[in-house]
């Protein structure tokens, strides 16, 4: 993920463990609870026991609004079978990320992450950042860049089709 | 100086530069040819004394004192080898609220979340987790763990607030560093300025397409190039330089920790603290060095009560003609 030396002990060498979301698969999932636009606070760890797609977008992102309707249909078509869809808007007032949200007919729930905790924490290497933890409070994968509804849809599909 | 004062005065001293490798780590001199000469000329003299004396040469106390050499030169060799081909010092620096691999000792180092709040109070603990162990806490104080010793080491580290002109939240972001969406700045990069440097980041705010340059500066630096802070005397503050996408420059400004300053149409509020980072150095193989000088210590008194035939009295293990006087 990272790493630097600096000046100063011994002889140097520097350590980079860049690898991005994708390196947290089978780690457990950390959760932050955040402001939910809407009203009240939501978390990852309310949503214990179903299938959760986390997406850390923000409002400035473009690949972040090419990714919406993606993401919007994918929750319209699984909702049902137990998929959880948290939209986490990075480093944004509500206000903002609820105005987004409204204009572009997001209904899955968007949540403000103001202080960056949970791209910060799941190693987000760009936005968007899409996170999928298991029933088991574990994440399953860790996908760097927007993806397509198909790519959605091939994700998360073997995991809701397993009991 | 007698054989027996030379080796053991040169015992005590490599001693001394084998459990310093412990007790002040992460130091370049350990690994230097000066540090490695002085343990190799201790131990070849020391094995010089201890080949002599196991005949009795020395007297009873000189055979028991090769004992004693044996122990010394156990813990001197694991100096040396320490030295010579322990593993480099490594810096790893953290994110906060992220767990960093340490494949160089097999366990994953969790570095806590950081607010505003724990910058400015400054917790030095990391948390180091191996599978099927309990979790170890590494504060300041050096800590064995194989053949390295760990500790952390505060740096200087600033929680970043932006708004923007309307009072609305800004995403910070890092381009330039692998903590990309994290609003705490490590300070990984330094900058010159009069021949002294200085902890410097950069920061981004997309959605104003602002970059900030920030430099750290203490209390100290503050008052050597005559800026006092209003509202902060005394206190460290921020250089901030702030460009737009195409690079020119939009502003540049001085912030007090945890006050807001306006610059460039950004509302920032720079919380300046520290922030741990993870050294690793080498160290002695601790077995052999903990065994060499507890057979040095045990060595050494059974040598001071030895009593030569005919004797009345013990030998003493260092006479009026070892005297350096002498």
């Amino acid at each position: 993920m990272l790493s630097a030396c600096y000046s100063g002990g011994g002889p140097k060498r520097s350590v980079d463990f860049s690898a991005g979301p994708a390196m947290l698969a089978g780690a457990p999932a950390v959760s932050f609870d955040v402001a939910r636009v809407g009203g009240g606070s939501d978390s990852l760890a309310a949503h214990r026991g179903s299938i959760v797609l986390m997406n850390f977008w923000a409002t400035w992102c473009p690949p972040c609004k090419e990714e919406m309707p993606a993401l919007e249909q994918l929750y319209r078509q699984y909702r049902g079978r137990g998929l959880v869809v948290l939209g986490i808007d990075q480093g944004e007032s509500a206000a903002t990320a609820g105005a987004f949200a409204r204009a572009h007919g997001v209904t899955f729930p968007i949540l403000v992450d103001e202080d960056q905790q949970y791209a910060s924490s799941y190693v987000s290497i760009g936005l968007p950042t899409t996170v999928i933890v298991g029933r088991d409070g574990h994440v399953v994968r860790g996908i760097d860049g927007a993806q397509t509804l198909a790519q959605f849809r091939a994700a998360v599909g073997p995991l809701l089709a397993a009991k | 100086m007698s054989p027996r004062v030379t080796a053991l005065a040169l015992a005590l001293l490599a001693i001394g530069l084998t459990v310093a490798q412990d007790l002040v780590p992460a130091r370049d001199w350990y690994h230097g040819w000066q540090y490695i000469a002085l343990l190799a000329l201790a131990i070849i003299v020391m094995i010089g004394y201890a080949w002599g004396a196991r005949d009795g040469s020395d007297g009873v106390a000189g055979r028991r004192l090769a004992l004693a050499m044996a122990g010394a030169i156990a813990t001197a060799t694991a100096g040396l080898l320490s030295g010579l081909i322990g593993p480099d010092t490594v810096t790893v620096v953290g994110t906060p609220g992220t767990v960093t691999p340490v494949p160089d000792l097999g366990v994953a180092a969790f570095f806590a979340p950081a607010d505003p709040t724990s910058l400015a109070h400054g917790d030095p603990t990391v948390t180091l987790r191996k599978p099927g162990e309990g979790p170890l806490e590494i504060g300041t104080q050096p800590t064995p763990v194989g053949l390295s010793v760990i500790f952390t080491q505060m740096r200087p580290a600033a929680y970043v607030v932006a708004h923007d002109a309307h009072g609305n939240r800004l995403t910070v972001t890092q381009p330039n560093n692998p903590s990309f969406l994290s609003p705490v700045l490590l300070f990984r990069q330094q900058q010159q300025i009069r021949d002294k440097n200085f902890p410097m980041d950069t920061f981004a705010t997309p959605a104003a397409n602002r970059i900030a340059r920030v430099l750290y500066f203490s209390a100290a630096d503050l008052a050597a190039f005559r800026h006092g802070l209003p509202g902060a005397a005394n206190a460290a503050g921020a250089v901030l330089s702030i460009a737009d996408d195409a690079g020119n420059s939009r502003g540049l400004t001085i912030a007090a920790s945890g006050l807001p300053v306006t610059v460039a149409d950004l509302n920032l509020t720079i919380t300046l603290g520290t922030y741990p980072v993870l050294v690793i150095a080498s160290a002695p193989q601790p077995v052999v060095m903990i065994g060499g000088i507890v057979l040095f210590v045990l060595a050494c008194a059974w040598a001071a009560f030895a009593r030569p035939k005919g004797a009345a009295l013990s030998e003493p293990l260092l006479t009026a003609r070892d005297s350096p006087a002498h």
